[in-house]
């Protein structure tokens, strides 16, 4: 079985080395590509769809003066000559093929997503097993939802759990509930994002309703009741950025054994991503107000100080 | 956000802002001294050398160290003694304020033209008054000239060797290719074992010395030429500075007897007790522990330039009997052990170490010193050696963080969680201290090579990361820098550098375009290597033969056990017993093992350029050749944890490690291979042209082993990681490999980022490297990103979830993050 782990195969679009933000101890983030929802402020655009896709970062084209190479390698004509001298690149004519990025010298243009075999994956992470043993760390699988490439996510856990890696997964709950289950069994700690309460806020801002993910929610606790879940929230403008709407989360978990949470505050930093994608983050230049976060970690301190966490070592 | 300013730097900005230090209170006088001093232009002190001089001039043909011994009596008899406004130590080296102290003994015969340029000189300038130049030129310097050791080494190098390491025939400017350090400095960085002196005096070394002298056998020709000289040289040197500290006790009854302030005066008495007491009779107290400590110590910077600089030893260890005495007995608490530790520190910054030759400025840039204060670690019998005076040390760090001394902590597999966590908490306050040695690495390695258990237990730091046991090492002579990076360049230009024209520099390795495999590239370049390393053995060969006709050290010889055992000087080339610990340094590490990355696997795997399209682009330094440029950067890298480079890297360290192994026992010492530049690899990097890794001409190399600037773009545990897979373990020729790692405020945020920070610094302990520095991330330096990102590429902002390098951002959100460093911590 674990012979047939190591050979899956899934599409990657970053293994992040040193990540002490997501999970216990010192880790190594794996990001799937592939994404069920459309969250307006997500901030891995590239990791939404599910195969390899082209980026271009214009900031670093050296300009026609220097380097014509992708435009040349490219036999769709996608590519021209810019105002400002500079490549681009008309992503309704690309199609896809990958060239350029192949070619391009200051890596302007690159390639969101690679598909990586189960060893390859593990074994870069094993890599760091020595911070893991001090820290309590291991793997994180994050995305993208990692359970959309469901057979892949679930080999890497499992495979990772053959070499006595501690597991971690953030999921946005919106799988089948079947393989979240699955998972669970190969996982040591889960990340659980729950954006907000109310379905309609919930359809609005990320494509889908919440009442799936917050099934799917109940049913991994029922079915692993030690397994530590972190649930977060991401405190965003103008969608749960009120007392009241994370009170509303707070009631739903507060009687959920085993279980911590934590808020993470809104940034803008996935934005330029969007303009490498060919598109615009819908977001917008909005800011989170600075109130905010304060009035929050007082609700959470003042009612729920249960659910914050404790120092994560070697949980 | 990647937030918060570091304490240190809420620190900066607060003096900025006009608001007051919150620890100004609590450390209420030592401020005051340094209220003094800060900012102030240092002035050159010429005392030590006028009296060091007219003295040498009447003793010559005598023995050395009987001269050395003589000249220091004369010094310390006519020296101006100052004791400070608020000071309760005593001792200086030379004139109140910022000093530094001439030693022409190195630099004799150039000093009246370098004291013209000093005030001037753009990086450490110096001040001199025109009646000292004045005595410099026409008494101090016309002596020297003719005498000083580095004229001797200049004339005696073969010519091969002489041009691969100095750039004239006099030998004063250095070519920075294979660079000798021995004629900026009389001896290496060093170690006294000051609690000798704390437990015996030096009123208890001389009478051993005494003993010693009526003992000798008054037949013997060698007791008579050799030994009796040596016992009269320490009887002379203990009498120095006995008499130099009651010198202080005079000045200050003196001035006691003046003063009107009752506390004041009360103060001054007490100095005047401490110096008729120590360091001639055995400490009784704290203070006077502190005070003895300190005399020697500025004594033996009198003695001799000992680069970079005498270390302070294992400050926790031998001060803590008096502190623990002091305490139970009510007399001391912590409070004012701190503060008299934290006055010597303000001390310890107002000598200036100050660099005459062009060479040793640009080695020692920015008034560097290093007189590292070791703590924690293990007692002599292995067990740990934490105590509460180690945390007394780490919070007044952590309190008065200025930049002298150099804290140093002792990291072994069972240092305890506190002492753990407070390292830890102190690096966090972001003034880069204190630096890390690792005692799982160190101690084996030193067994190794001939340490007694108890002795290698019992290691000091010294100077920037290497490691001093004090009775047992004995080897002073300053070592070689190699510049790697430049055999790399000889390689691209059959044994010539762009810098130098058409000069032959070194052998002939072919023209490296007729190259068909990697292998022969490879050949070639280690050609290089191995050629640099055989100069810098034949000058270290020279170098041993003549350091000690030209230097002696009877304070040190003095507290040393081998020295007084076999009555021979300190520079004595070989002392029986002694473990002579020399090194070879490599420069540009990263900057080498990149580009040869980069032909290997864009010339001979890839082929997607030519040797000559890599030479041209580099010949004129990427000038509209950017995407050669970027292609060359875009290749696997050291620091990454990618086996691909390491195996390069690996693969440069053994061919060093196997030359010495071949090689160091004809001379009789182990020249170990060490990776740590100060700020050397700044002028090394001014002679190389464009790299192959796409570093520019002339810019500065990697630095120690730590990667490429910005190339390590997987975060520190790749960093340590690559450090890790190419250290050759299987050769006990490795010496000390520096390594700074940069971490991002976020990342060590909270008892969560301390605790993650701690078991960072466990597994650093783990994978047995060496050294590890940290610097914590602060608004300053994401400015200094945004102004010239390619030397930030790897700067990683991290997020939950989300990450990505700062560079790449927008100016808008650059300025968002940055906007919040400085928001968040107000």
């Amino acid at each position: 079985m674990s012979l047939s782990d190591q050979k899956q195969t899934g599409i990657v679009f970053n293994i992040q080395h040193y990540s002490v933000h997501d999970g216990p101890g010192i880790r190594t983030v794996v990001f799937l590509t592939g994404c069920p929802l459309r969250c307006r402020w997500c901030s891995n655009p590239e990791s939404q769809r599910s195969g390899p896709q082209l980026a271009y970062n214009r900031d670093k084209c050296l300009s026609f003066e220097h380097c014509i190479r992708c435009m040349e390698v490219c036999s769709a004509g996608a590519i021209q000559k810019g105002a400002d001298n500079k490549a681009t690149i008309d992503f309704e004519i690309c199609t896809n093929c990958l060239l350029c990025a192949d070619i391009c010298p200051p890596t302007a243009i690159r390639v969101y997503g690679e598909e990586k075999s189960v060893k390859a994956v593990i074994d870069s992470v094993e890599g760091d097993s020595i911070f893991y043993s001090r820290s309590g760390g291991g793997l994180t699988l994050s995305g993208g939802e990692p359970l959309h490439q469901p057979a892949f996510a679930i080999a890497l856990l499992r495979e990772a759990r053959r070499r006595r890696i501690h597991t971690a997964m953030e999921t946005c709950g919106h799988c089948k509930t079947e393989d979240l289950l699955e998972a669970g069994a190969y996982l040591n700690h889960v990340l659980y994002d729950i954006k907000t309460m109310d379905a309609e806020v919930h359809r609005a801002g990320t494509g889908v309703s919440n009442e799936h993910l917050l099934s799917n929610f109940l049913a991994l606790r029922d079915a692993w009741p030690k397994l530590p879940i972190r649930v977060r929230t991401p405190i965003v403008p103008g969608v749960n950025d009120s007392v009241e709407a994370i009170r509303a989360i707070l009631e739903y978990i507060k009687e959920v054994p085993n279980l911590t949470y934590e808020m993470l505050p809104y940034h803008r930093m996935g934005s330029p991503k969007y303009g490498y994608l060919g598109s615009c983050f819908p977001m917008g230049d909005v800011k989170l107000d600075e109130a905010v976060m304060p009035a929050l970690e007082k609700l959470l301190d003042a009612d729920y100080a249960h659910l914050r966490p404790r120092s994560t070592r070697k949980n | 956000m990647d937030c918060c300013l570091s304490p240190h730097e809420q620190m900066l900005q607060d003096k900025i802002d006009g608001k007051a230090n919150k620890y100004r209170e609590t450390h209420a006088r030592v401020f005051k001294i340094l209220d003094t001093i800060e900012g102030i232009k240092p002035v050159i002190d010429i005392e030590r050398a006028k009296y060091f001089t007219e003295s040498m001039r009447e003793t010559e043909g005598e023995a050395l160290i009987l001269r050395w011994a003589k000249a220091l009596k004369h010094v310390a008899d006519n020296i101006t003694v100052y004791i400070d406004d608020d000071q309760l130590l005593a001792g200086r080296a030379g004139c109140q304020g910022r000093y530094g102290v001439l030693y022409p003994e190195l630099d004799g015969d150039f000093l009246d033209m370098a004291v013209e340029e000093l005030p001037t000189r753009t990086e450490s300038p110096f001040s001199i008054s025109e009646a000292d130049a004045r005595v410099v030129v026409e008494e101090i310097a016309p002596y020297w000239k003719g005498r000083t050791y580095h004229e001797a080494l200049a004339k005696v190098l073969p010519e091969d060797t002489h041009r691969l390491t100095y750039d004239d025939p006099e030998g004063l400017m250095s070519r920075f290719i294979v660079n000798e350090t021995s004629s900026f400095r009389s001896a290496l960085q060093w170690v006294h074992d000051y609690e000798k002196v704390l437990k015996r005096g030096f009123g208890g070394l001389r009478r051993e010395a005494q003993e010693k002298l009526d003992g000798l056998d008054p037949l013997s020709p060698t007791a008579n030429t050799e030994k009796k000289p040596f016992l009269q040289a320490i009887i002379l040197v203990c009498d120095a500075i006995i008499g130099w500290a009651n010198r202080h006790a005079d000045l200050a009854e003196r001035m006691a007897a003046e003063e009107s302030d009752p506390v004041r005066k009360a103060e001054l008495a007490l100095i005047a007790a401490n110096c008729r007491r120590v360091p001639e009779h055995p400490a009784r107290t704290f203070h006077e522990a502190v005070q003895s400590q300190w005399f020697t110590q500025m004594f033996s910077r009198m003695e001799q330039k000992t680069g970079t600089i005498i270390s302070n030893g294992r400050m926790d260890q031998y001060f803590y009997p008096y502190y623990k005495r002091d305490v139970e007995a009510g007399i001391l608490d912590d409070d004012k052990a701190i503060e008299l530790i934290e006055l010597m520190y303000v001390g310890m910054a107002q000598y200036i170490d100050l660099y005459i030759s062009p060479t040793g400025g640009a080695f020692n840039e920015g008034y560097a010193h290093w007189e590292a204060v070791t703590i924690g670690g293990q007692t002599p019998d292995g067990l740990d050696a934490t105590n509460e005076l180690t945390y007394l040390f780490l919070r007044s760090k952590r309190e008065f963080p200025h930049h002298y001394p150099d804290l140093a902590a002792r990291i072994h597999a069972r240092s305890p969680e506190r002492f753990m966590y407070e390292v830890a908490e102190t690096i966090k306050e972001g003034s880069g201290f204190p630096k890390l040695i690792n005692d799982e690495e160190v101690i084996p390695l030193h067994l190794s090579k001939g340490a007694k258990f108890e002795e290698i237990f019992d290691y000091s730091i010294s100077g920037c990361a290497e490691i001093r046991m004090p009775n047992r090492d004995t080897y002073t002579s300053g070592c070689a820098y190699i510049n790697f990076a430049a055999a790399l360049e000889m390689t691209l230009y059959n044994g010539k550098m762009l810098k130098y024209g058409d000069e032959q520099l070194s052998i002939e390795t072919g023209d490296p375009t007729t190259f068909e495999t990697w292998d022969q590239f490879w050949s070639a370049f280690t050609q290089h290597q191995i050629n640099f390393i055989k100069h810098a053995f034949i000058q270290q060969y020279h170098i041993i033969r003549l350091r000690h006709q030209h230097f002696a050290a009877p304070m040190g010889s003095a507290v040393h056990d081998l020295c007084m055992k076999h009555m021979l000087d300190l520079h004595t080339p070989h002392i029986p017993e002694g473990i002579d610990l020399g090194y070879f340094e490599c420069i540009g590490y990263g900057t080498v093992v990149d580009s040869l990355s980069a032909i290997k696997k864009l010339v001979f795997e890839e082929k997607k350029l030519s040797l000559a399209e890599i030479i041209e682009a580099c010949r004129c330094n990427f000038e509209g050749k950017e995407d050669v440029r970027a292609m060359l950067q875009n290749v696997p890298c050291y620091g990454n944890n990618d086996p691909y480079a390491d195996s390069i890297a690996r693969a440069i360290d053994q061919v060093s490690l196997s030359f010495t192994n071949e090689y160091s026992k004809e001379l009789g010492v182990n020249l170990d291979l060490r990776y740590v530049p100060f700020t050397s690899h700044v002028p090394f990097g001014k002679v190389v042209s464009a790299c192959p890794n796409g570093r520019y001409a002339w810019g500065p190399l990697s630095d120690g082993s730590s990667a490429s600037h910005g190339a390590d773009k997987n975060g520190p545990t790749a960093v340590m990681l690559s450090n890790y897979t190419t250290k050759n373990f299987n050769y006990r020729e490795r010496a000390a490999r520096l390594v700074n790692i940069k971490f991002t405020p976020k990342c060590v945020e909270g008892e969560e980022g301390t605790e993650k920070l701690v078991d960072f610094l466990r597994t650093f302990c783990d994978l047995r490297l060496w050294h590890i520095q940290f610097n914590v991330v602060n608004a300053d330096t994401l400015r200094a990103a945004q102004q010239d990102p390619d030397k930030y590429r790897n700067l990683i902002v991290r997020i939950a979830g989300y990450s990505a390098y700062f560079c790449d951002l927008s100016k808008d959100l650059q300025d968002d993050l940055i906007a919040r460093h400085a928001h968040d911590s107000i």
